[in-house]
């Protein structure tokens, strides 16, 4: 089917002719749902707020439903390998790089990342005992920026544009010469947006946590996921700017006819060191978190504090700092030369000492502790084995001899898989579950939880363990067929079957959501016998959660005051002043401003580009004029003059 | 200061400047690009393109201006609007002096046939002293916007937005300094 829009031609397939069709019926149900339940004012609610558990939870909504896009995509993957020379629908050669291009990047960036950041706005101005992040409007931009670019990134498959130079962009593959098409300008226009929210979203996490803790919460006596939050925050401010500027670089060789990343004076390399210098680090951006979202989990779970405090702070600053010496081992077969592969081979295997630590500081907070296997303890027991195997692989992978026979094979696509998923996804979900009363006031069904804890544990071994064999006897990564004598199709058969029981248990989660809103089980502010500051206020979080700003004594505080102080937290002296929550529609306005600037930049359109760029300073304008600082500036100054 | 509040702004201060050093992060990677495509660059090589007049002048627009919004920022302090008016309207016309230079010298660089895709140092000479212009001119922006608040906010908030802006003009002003110390001076002295 063809149709004509913008000038130009799409060509449509039939899975994508599907997938309007299915968008459209959804679109229309939603629609109609939402009216008939009368829903329409939380939607209102949601689009204006400024606060942070409510951004906390959009974050996480649009985190699901792009896991559940880019989780269709990779059956559709397994499916298309499932058997020897086998066609699946449409999923062969380009619309097969197209599947694994968008399933990378929407997963990273779009899955990975937002579900972390997510939980952050939910649980971390909780647990250091803030009234909310430090700029409560500039979190809502953060917001929207990042689905400007999530949006844009998850519409060129429905503009028959999707980017096909894997989630890498590797040049000179992405540069216009070897694909003109406009699927890898979504993808650089898409990230830069998201990308600028994200950073935005850092600067406001560091500010928060270095500036609005309760009085006597020094940094070491700061709950462990507010630390990851905190070094977290700061790999995105030194490491997103490299990727703004590799992307901004890419635009020029893309659109004005620059080449730096081709032809006979352009280095493709010079690409590859710009992404990995944003890239690697991003691999820690998005599993630090995770670390700190099971050290609290385990704790709580294990009725002890968790071992080895100080040098769990310590272990997460190094790995934060090893993460920019480690870049070139994603490019170990370039030629740099034998001393800088060893070089980073060394760095590289550096970064498991720390990361051993933690692990057996873990492994120590259980130990005699009371452990409660709940469905948040359930993930992260079952994450501390899966990493150890992701983890040893990434030895492996480190040993750069070795690494030239690993490269682009099923072994690296096992390991990534076992840290990312093993890693953030099972973090992510245990961060779900844990912290969902604080978020709604009600708990997750814990049958149903464990359910999809078992099968989706399960369903992940059984997919990826067997990539490691595939790998090894030579089945390179990204290719979209392999004949019966490759000898990889058992592990690629087995591989499929378990990726459907993943999928069945991400199905079981998002049922678990839905059954625990149908039959609400009341949550009380403190479901888990916690022992941080976030059980200390009622759940849902209010407005304003801290009546009271609690003096923090101990690590543990709220732990601490039950022994010792029958629960309740000793009030602070002084407190200092909260940040003013709006209600706006600005955030909301700018993100859809952004989007269709970059559409505007995708398509060429010149006069739009002109207009939409002047209405996004013209925002600047706006908002320099409503701020709601110089408000209430000027209404402290008419009621100090009265 | 009573009617103001210190906490608040003491966060977007701090706010601000750790997004100056995400700016930072961004200006450092173009001037590695910079540093990498100027080695091997013929057909133009840079000394064949710069002129040391349009840098110096324009280095003295743009540098005194630092001086100016400090004189503004010190007129903030003892809430002289008047003072704050004089030394930002200097500003400004600093500001468009360095940009009106800056255009004539791409100008003149474009009609000597030294194009954005003439060779690959050129691409990178222009998108990191092209960006660095663009923050000259969002600052131009940023100061008319300051100047139209002037009378109509409390004058302890205004001083803390006028404090903001200056951290960001200090900072546009420091990656000309670098600009001139790395981009231009090794091929002009």
């Amino acid at each position: 089917m063809i149709a004509d829009l913008f000038g130009r031609k799409f060509y449509m397939a039939s899975d994508t002719i599907g997938a309007w069709v299915m968008l459209t019926l959804t679109a229309i149900l939603g629609i109609i749902l939402i009216t008939r339940a009368k829903k329409w004012p939380i939607i209102r609610e949601y689009a204006t707020t400024t606060h942070h558990r409510k951004i906390g939870v959009l974050y996480l909504l649009s985190a699901t439903l792009f896991f559940m896009r880019a989780g269709i995509e990779a059956l559709i993957i397994r499916i298309q390998l499932a058997f020897p020379d086998n066609n699946f629908w449409v999923f062969q050669g380009e619309k097969f790089n197209e599947a694994f291009t968008t399933h990378g990047t929407i997963m990273i960036f779009f899955v990975a990342m937002p579900l972390l950041i997510g939980l952050m706005n939910v649980a971390v101005p909780l647990q250091i005992g803030a009234q909310d992040m430090a700029f409560p409007y500039l979190n809502a931009v953060s917001f929207w920026l990042f689905l400007a670019g999530a949006l844009l990134v998850n519409m060129s498959f429905f503009m028959t544009a999707s980017p096909n130079a894997g989630w890498t962009l590797y040049a000179p593959l992405s540069t216009d010469t070897y694909t003109p098409s406009a699927g890898n300008d979504y993808y650089i226009f898409g990230i830069q947006v998201s990308g600028i929210g994200t950073i935005l979203a850092a600067i406001n996490m560091i500010v928060t946590i270095v500036r609005h803790r309760a009085p006597g919460m020094t940094l070491m006596k700061m709950p462990l996921f507010p630390w990851s939050t905190l070094i977290t925050s700061f790999l995105i401010l030194i490491a997103f700017p490299v990727l703004t500027i590799a992307l901004y670089i890419l635009m020029f060789d893309r659109f004005f006819g620059t080449s730096f990343f081709s032809g006979p004076e352009g280095d493709p390399i010079y690409w590859q060191h710009l992404f990995w210098i944003f890239g690697h680090p991003e691999v820690y951006i998005i599993i630090l978190p995770a670390f700190g979202i099971f050290s609290d989990i385990i704790s709580t779970f294990s009725k002890k504090r968790v071992f080895g405090y100080g040098s769990m702070v310590v272990a997460l600053a190094i790995i934060g700092l090893l993460g920019f010496m480690v870049w070139v081992h994603h490019m170990f077969t370039v030629g740099l030369g034998a001393l800088v592969n060893t070089f980073f081979a060394v760095t590289t295997m550096l970064i498991a000492v720390p990361t051993g630590i933690k692990i057996f500081n873990w492994l120590f907070t259980m130990r005699k502790g009371v452990i409660r296997f709940s469905t948040p303890m359930l993930f992260a027991a079952g994450f501390i084995p899966t990493f150890v195997m992701g983890g040893v692989t990434g030895v492996m992978l480190s040993a750069a001899a070795a690494d030239l026979q690993y490269h682009d094979t099923y072994f690296v696509v096992a390991h990534f898989h076992y840290v990312i998923i093993g890693g953030t996804v099972l973090g992510a979900f245990a961060g779900i579950y844990y912290w969902f009363p604080k978020m709604f006031g009600i708990t997750l069904n814990e049958t149903l939880g464990k359910l999809h804890f078992w099968l989706f544990l399960i369903g992940f071994h059984i997919t990826f363990f067997p990539q490691h064999f595939a790998g090894l006897n030579g089945m390179p990564r990204r290719v979209y067929t392999y004949t019966a004598e490759d000898n990889v199709f058992v592990f690629n058969f087995v591989s499929t079957l378990g990726a459907f029981l993943m999928g069945i248990g991400t199905a079981v989660f998002v049922w678990n959501i839905y059954k625990s809103f149908k039959k609400p089980q009341k949550a009380g502010d403190d479901p888990w016998n916690g022992r941080t500051l976030e059980w200390s206020v009622p759940s849902p979080a209010p407005e304003h959660p801290f009546e009271n700003t609690p003096q923090v004594v101990s690590h543990d505080p709220v732990w601490e005051a039950k022994l010792h102080r029958d629960g309740e937290l000793p009030k602070a002296s002084e407190s200092r002043t909260a940040p003013i929550d709006v209600v706006s529609w600005q955030p909301v306005m700018l993100g859809s401003l952004m989007l269709f600037f970059s559409l505007a930049f995708i398509y060429h359109v010149t006069w739009l580009q002109v207009t939409l760029g002047i209405a996004v300073l013209g925002f600047f304008v706006v908002r320099a004029l409503t701020d709601e600082h110089t408000k209430k500036a000027k209404e402290d100054q008419a009621h100090d003059n009265v | 200061m009573t009617t103001y509040n210190q906490d608040l702004q003491g966060d977007k201060k701090l706010g601000f400047v750790l997004y100056l050093v995400g700016e930072l992060v961004m200006f450092a990677t173009l001037f590695a690009t910079f540093f990498i495509f100027v080695q091997d660059a013929i057909d133009p090589t840079p000394t064949e393109v710069f002129e040391a007049r349009t840098v110096i002048i324009s280095s003295v627009f743009l540098l005194s201006s630092s001086g100016t919004i400090h004189f503004a920022e010190k007129a903030a302090e003892i809430q002289n609007r008047k003072g704050i008016a004089i030394w930002l309207a200097a500003t400004v016309l600093l500001g468009l002096a360095f940009m009106g230079v800056e255009i004539h010298e791409f100008r003149t660089y474009y009609h000597e046939g030294f194009t954005l895709t003439q060779n690959i140092f050129l691409s990178s000479f222009y998108i990191l002293v092209g960006l660095h212009a663009a923050h000259v001119l969002f600052g131009i922006g940023w100061m008319l916007l300051l100047a139209i608040q002037l009378n109509s906010i409390p004058s302890s908030i205004y001083g803390d937005k006028q404090k903001i802006f200056s951290y960001y003009w200090h900072f546009v002003d420091v990656i000309w300094i670098f600009i001139i110390v790395f981009v231009y001076a090794p091929y002009l002295i």
